[in-house]
C-alpha cells in the first residue's frame, strides 16, 4: 500500500504543473489582405505590413515554448471555382513575444516553429505572401483559410 | 506487496501517459486571405483617322467629334477604377520617304460611345487619368490635322496612332 500512495503522489506530481497555468490559445486577429490585383501582375504582402498582412495572437504558459505549423492554402478560390496561386517564402512569418510588428523573427511558414511565450503568456505570429494571378485570370473576389496550429513543447 | 507495486507502477504508466497526453494537446485558430482581381484591361483601335484627299498646299483637320473620320479606341476594363493613358503620335504621315506632317491633335474621353457628356483631352505622351465607367468601359476619340506641304508628292500616306491604358 505504501507503493501504492507513492504512485500516487507521483501522478500528482506529473498533473499539477500544468494546473492553474494560462491555456494555450490561438486567436486569428487579422486577415492577410492583397487587395486589388491586376492579372498577370504578382502582388506581395510584407509580414510587416500593418495593414495587410495576416496576424494571430497566441498565448501559453508564460516563458514556455510552444510550436506553431501552419496549414497554408495554395489557392485562393473565387468566382465559380476560379483559383488563384497563392506562394510563401522561407522568411514570410515572424513571431514577435512582446507583439509588436516591428520587432519580428521570421521563419518559414511551411515548416515548424518554437516560439517563446511572454512574461504575460503572450505573442503575434504575422504572415505574408505573394498572390500570382495568371494574364487570364478572371476577375472577383477571392478567399481562402490560413489556420495556425499551436502545440505545448515539453 | 509484489501485487501493490505492479498496480503502483501501473497507475504511473497510466499518469505519465496522461500527462504526456495533455503537453501534447493543441489548439488553432484560422483568418482568411482574400483578393479582388480586376478585370484585364483591353484596348482596341475602334476607328482609323482618316484624312482622305488632300491638297499640297492645303491644310486639313478632322475633328475628334467628326463620327466617320475621327480616330476612336474602345477600351474595356474594371468597372468604375481609375486608370492612366498615354499616346504614342506620328509627326508625320509617310510613304516611301516622303513625309506628311500631323500634329495639332485633339481628342475626348468618354465612359460612353459619345462625345458628349465626357471631357475634352489634348492626346500626347504624357501619361493622364480617366476612369472606366460603372459598365467598364472608356472610349477615346482622336482628331488632328495634317498640312500637306506644296511639293508633296502623291500617295497615300499612313501613320500609327497608339494608345496604352494601364491601372
Amino acid at each position: 500500500m505504501r507503493g501504492l500512495r507513492y504512485a500516487f503522489l507521483l501522478t500528482a506530481t506529473a498533473v499539477l504543473p500544468l494546473a492553474g497555468q494560462r491555456p494555450l490559445t490561438v486567436t486569428g486577429i487579422q486577415s492577410l489582405t492583397f487587395g486589388a490585383l491586376i492579372p498577370g501582375i504578382p502582388t506581395a504582402v510584407s509580414r510587416t505590413d500593418a495593414a495587410r498582412s495576416g496576424r494571430f495572437d497566441v498565448g501559453g504558459p508564460h516563458d514556455t515554448q510552444g510550436q506553431v505549423t501552419f496549414t497554408l492554402p495554395s489557392v485562393l478560390t473565387g468566382p465559380a471555382g476560379a483559383t488563384l496561386p497563392l506562394t510563401f517564402s522561407g522568411s514570410d512569418a515572424g513571431y514577435s513575444q512582446s507583439q509588436n510588428i516591428g520587432s519580428q523573427i521570421g521563419f518559414d511558414p511551411k515548416q515548424p516553429f518554437l516560439i517563446t511565450f511572454s512574461g504575460q503568456g503572450r505573442g503575434s505570429v504575422f504572415l505574408g505572401g505573394t498572390a500570382q494571378p495568371a494574364p487570364t485570370q478572371r476577375a472577383g473576389s477571392y478567399t481562402g483559410t490560413i489556420t495556425l496550429n499551436l502545440t505545448a513543447f515539453p | 506487496m509484489y501485487t501493490a507495486s505492479k498496480a503502483a507502477l501501473a497507475t504511473l504508466v497510466l499518469a505519465l501517459v496522461a500527462g504526456t497526453t495533455v503537453r501534447a494537446q493543441g489548439v488553432n485558430g484560422s483568418i482568411t486571405a482574400t483578393a479582388s482581381v480586376q478585370s484585364p484591361i483591353t484596348v482596341a483601335g475602334a476607328q482609323n483617322l482618316a484624312f482622305g484627299n488632300v491638297f499640297p498646299g492645303v491644310a486639313k483637320t478632322v475633328a475628334y467629334s467628326d463620327a466617320t473620320n475621327a480616330g476612336r479606341f474602345d477600351v474595356t476594363g474594371q468597372a468604375s477604377t481609375p486608370v492612366t493613358y498615354s499616346f504614342t503620335l506620328p509627326a508625320n504621315l509617310t510613304t516611301g520617304g516622303n513625309n506628311l506632317p500631323i500634329g495639332s491633335w485633339t481628342g475626348y474621353v468618354n465612359g460612353a460611345n459619345s462625345t458628349s457628356g465626357g471631357a475634352a483631352i489634348t492626346p500626347s505622351s504624357t501619361p493622364a487619368g480617366a476612369s472606366l465607367s460603372a459598365g467598364g468601359t472608356l472610349y477615346f476619340f482622336v482628331g488632328a490635322t495634317v498640312t500637306p506641304p506644296v511639293n508633296l508628292p502623291a500617295g497615300s500616306y499612313t501613320g500609327t496612332v497608339t494608345l496604352t491604358v494601364s491601372y
